[in-house]
């Protein structure tokens, strides 16, 4: 069945640079999301959701933080005694440097794509941020007898178009033509970094794009290929967004506070996995005001908190508001203290009675650890 | 095997009966507490921080959730290599078997499963109890005096002493007399249920009472009685730390309420004592913009539009708009819908509250003698409009009241 012929493989690192901030000290695929995931756990989720247990991950750099929130896989099922998670760190290429694109840095896999039995590959880019049901997308990969599937959405919003690709897609659902975003209309649809690929085709074209110099997945091993290879778009219906940018990221956050978003991403059949930490519940103190927001466990509210997300352990003080802010786990409002359109990374704490503003178009940004 | 210098024997067979609806389906020690734990929780825990590493959970009553919620053991670091968790249900040996006839009988049907790690000491507990204990100190201490067995005991006042297990004891702390519920209480010590043995003489005791067909086979009635008769040194271990037993529906609701009493020590959040617990994949709590949340628990999966107070929920509850919550514990996966007021009461595992239903009463509005906790028990339906009142448990669904 389709579960024991798929593997996967995730690019952990790729467009770190998209949201710079919170990939200081660690990978894109590690930045905490949604109150108390990291964007990875949308990617490792679906693929086990779909019965795929033998994930390759793709890392570069500064992925300690990564190795720490995925251990040894169990939170996602995936301790196996054969498969479960490969962290797959630069290897044959980086005898002379670092590889500096996909290409290079599949080609680095090649060991992984060849040993593995599974037919099929699913490649994942760790900033999309979806449910999506990967077992249809390789059920139509087979039925269509495609060579590369495309998971795309419609009207997708992009805000860096270089990162990502628009598709021009056929009555039969192939995809004839590709494209930059800006160049096409709002409601198109659009790759959301999400591919199936019938193996033996992947290291072939892998092969022959890194000895001609090539690049990017959507340029040199799809785009390249529309003539020789068939690739087919699988058209999500449910909610995708895209880390490409601070302001992508923070409305993807808001996002989740509309109960239909989190219903659709929070799919009770196809369940969001992450690490646990064994936080107690949260308490709300007696003159604690919380409204339109999403709250992890293990936080202690005494003071005012609106349209906000709060990761695990926040401590909102006595006296304290906290407005249309992001704030990660352990972050410490002190009494008195006025936050608006803040984002925090985490254990950073704001003093009492400080007042910390930023603006709708930009967030004030908090580091790790900071105190103000 | 290789050996061990503890085990621990963890009785959670007993039906808990005065739990009444909430034990209908489940054994106590599964039971939810404090928003996202089960009982059984806090024994775990406590051992797997004391270091202890092997657990027998001795199960007879409707043991299949509990049974799963222990799996392997890997929520509280117990999926060992040797040792580890394991299940001891009653079973069939080559003359024969039969079911756990008390908690005594137990443990000695059991006894090979302890011999195969030939331990120094075997610790003995409850799946009733809420408390942190760092077992450690009672077996150190346990060790020093060289007692044949040593009782971990709490002092209560004289008005409660009649409802436990009395140690009578001298200025050492040694046992002289064991009074099961005494009308005059001699002494404050209240047994916790918590017994360290040296193996050997837990051994011979077992099998002696065993042999005598006039024994209930309970460690309080029977084995602890024979042992003082026999001369054998029996010390009382000191705790004063919080410990609660949720033997009853009242108690059970108290203990959970004791967690959102700022002036009762009982922190669940210490980092270096934390309490494990088998956690399911959901998504953060919701608090809408009708929400009105003060001095509650409330934890993941949980969507709330309505007004808590003084209250826990646990994992994906549903509290709709104009839905009030007060004084009450609200079980996993029930909805409580719209214009619903809760009060003083325990809403069991996925109940359904219909719109505008009231359930329980606050104390103020009764007389003492007929108010208590209104318990609902799990999967039931109360309908639209319908009142349930002050110390009802309700089993069946309940009709919708124009």
């Amino acid at each position: 069945m389709i579960s024991s012929s798929v593997a996967g493989i995730v690019f952990a690192n790729a467009h770190d640079e998209a949201i710079e901030k919170l990939t200081q000290k660690r990978s894109i695929a590690s930045v905490p999301f949604g109150g108390r995931y990291r964007l990875i756990d949308f990617c490792l989720s679906n693929l086990v959701n779909a019965g795929v247990s033998n994930i390759g991950i793709i890392t570069r750099e500064k992925y300690r933080s990564l190795m720490d929130h995925l251990g040894s896989g169990m939170h996602w099922d995936l301790d196996r005694k054969s498969g479960g998670i490969r962290i797959l760190p630069p290897f044959n290429v980086s005898r002379v440097r670092l590889y500096q694109n996909h290409v290079e840095a599949l080609y680095g896999a090649m060991d992984f794509m060849t040993r593995c039995k599974e037919k099929y590959i699913v490649i994942y880019d760790a900033r999309t941020v979806a449910n999506i049901d990967i077992r249809e997308v390789v059920k139509q990969h087979i039925d269509s007898k495609a060579d590369i599937t495309v998971v795309c959405r419609r009207g997708l919003k992009i805000t860096n178009g270089d990162n990502t690709m628009a598709l021009d897609v056929n009555k039969e659902g192939k995809v004839v033509l590709t494209g930059f975003p800006e160049k096409i209309a709002a409601d198109d649809i659009r790759s959301m970094g999400v591919y199936v690929f019938t193996r033996d085709k992947l290291v072939e074209i892998v092969k022959n794009s890194y000895e001609t110099g090539g690049d990017t997945i959507n340029d040199d091993l799809i785009s390249a290929n529309l003539d020789t290879l068939n690739v087919m778009a699988y058209e999500h219906k449910g909610y995708a967004a895209i880390m490409d940018c601070p302001k992508a990221y923070r409305r993807a956050n808001f996002e989740l506070l509309n109960a239909d978003i989190r219903k659709d991403l929070f799919n009770a059949q196809r369940p969001i996995y992450t690490k646990t930490r064994d936080d107690m519940p949260t308490r709300y103190g007696t003159q604690s005001s919380v409204t339109n927001s999403l709250i992890a466990e293990g936080c202690v509210i005494e003071g005012t908190v609106k349209n906000s997300v709060l990761f695990r352990g926040v401590k909102v003080e006595k006296g304290a508001v906290v407005e249309n802010s992001i704030l990660m786990q352990g972050v410490t409002v002190a009494e008195g203290a006025q936050l608006d359109n803040v984002v925090s990374d985490k254990n950073a704490t704001v003093s009492t009675g400080m007042v910390v503003k930023g603006t709708d178009d930009k967030a004030f940004f908090v580091e790790k650890n900071q105190t103000l | 095997m290789i050996k061990k210098k503890c085990v621990a024997m963890l009785l959670a067979g007993g039906q808990g009966s005065r739990l009444g609806v909430l034990t209908g389906k489940i054994a106590k020690p599964a039971v939810p507490y404090g928003g996202k734990y089960r009982i059984i929780d806090f024994p775990l825990s406590n051992c797997t921080n004391s270091g202890i590493d092997t657990v027998g959970i001795l199960t007879q009553y409707k043991p299949l959730e509990l049974n799963d919620y222990v799996g392997s053991g890997k929520p509280w670091d117990l999926d060992r290599l040797n040792g580890g968790v394991h299940i001891l249900p009653p079973y069939q040996g080559q003359k024969g078997g039969d079911w756990y006839k008390g908690t005594a009988n137990a443990i000695y049907q059991n006894l090979g499963f302890i011999e195969r790690y030939n331990p120094e000491y075997v610790l003995i507990l409850s799946g009733d109890h809420i408390y942190k204990m760092d077992y450690s100190k009672m077996i150190e201490q346990h060790e020093a005096t060289g007692a044949a067995c040593t009782i971990s005991v709490l002092e209560v006042s004289l008005e409660e002493a009649s409802r436990f297990g009395i140690m009578n004891t001298n200025e050492d702390g040694s046992i002289y007399e064991f009074e099961e519920k005494p009308k005059q209480p001699k002494s404050q010590l209240a047994s916790m249920g918590i017994y360290v043995f040296t193996w050997e003489k837990l051994k011979k005791y077992l099998t002696e009472d065993d042999a005598n067909p006039d024994s209930d086979n309970d460690f309080g009635k029977n084995v602890i009685p024979l042992m003082l008769n026999n001369g054998e040194l029996m010390m009382v271990y000191r705790f004063s730390d919080y410990w609660k037993d949720v033997g009853t529906v009242d108690s059970l609701w108290e203990a959970n309420l004791d967690l959102l009493n700022p002036k009762i020590d009982l922190n669940l959040s210490d980092k270096d004592w934390r309490i494990y617990s088998r956690t399911v994949a959901l998504p953060p709590q919701y608090i809408a913009d009708s929400a009105k949340v003060e001095h509650s628990l409330i934890t993941d999966g949980c969507e709330v539009a309505g007004t808590l107070d003084y209250s826990i929920l646990f994992e994906n509850v549903t509290v709709e708009e104009g839905a009030s919550v007060e004084y009450s514990l609200v079980m996993p996966g029930a909805v409580i819908k719209k214009g619903a007021k809760v009060k003083y009461s325990i809403i069991a595992e996925d109940v359904v509250v219909e719109e505008n239903a009231t359930i329980g009463k606050d104390p103020t509005e009764l007389s003492p003698e007929d108010f208590g906790i209104t318990v609902i028990g799990s999967g039931v339906t109360v309908g639209k409009g319908a009142t349930v009142g002050a110390k009802e448990m309700i089993t069946e669904d309940v009709k919708e009241e124009a």
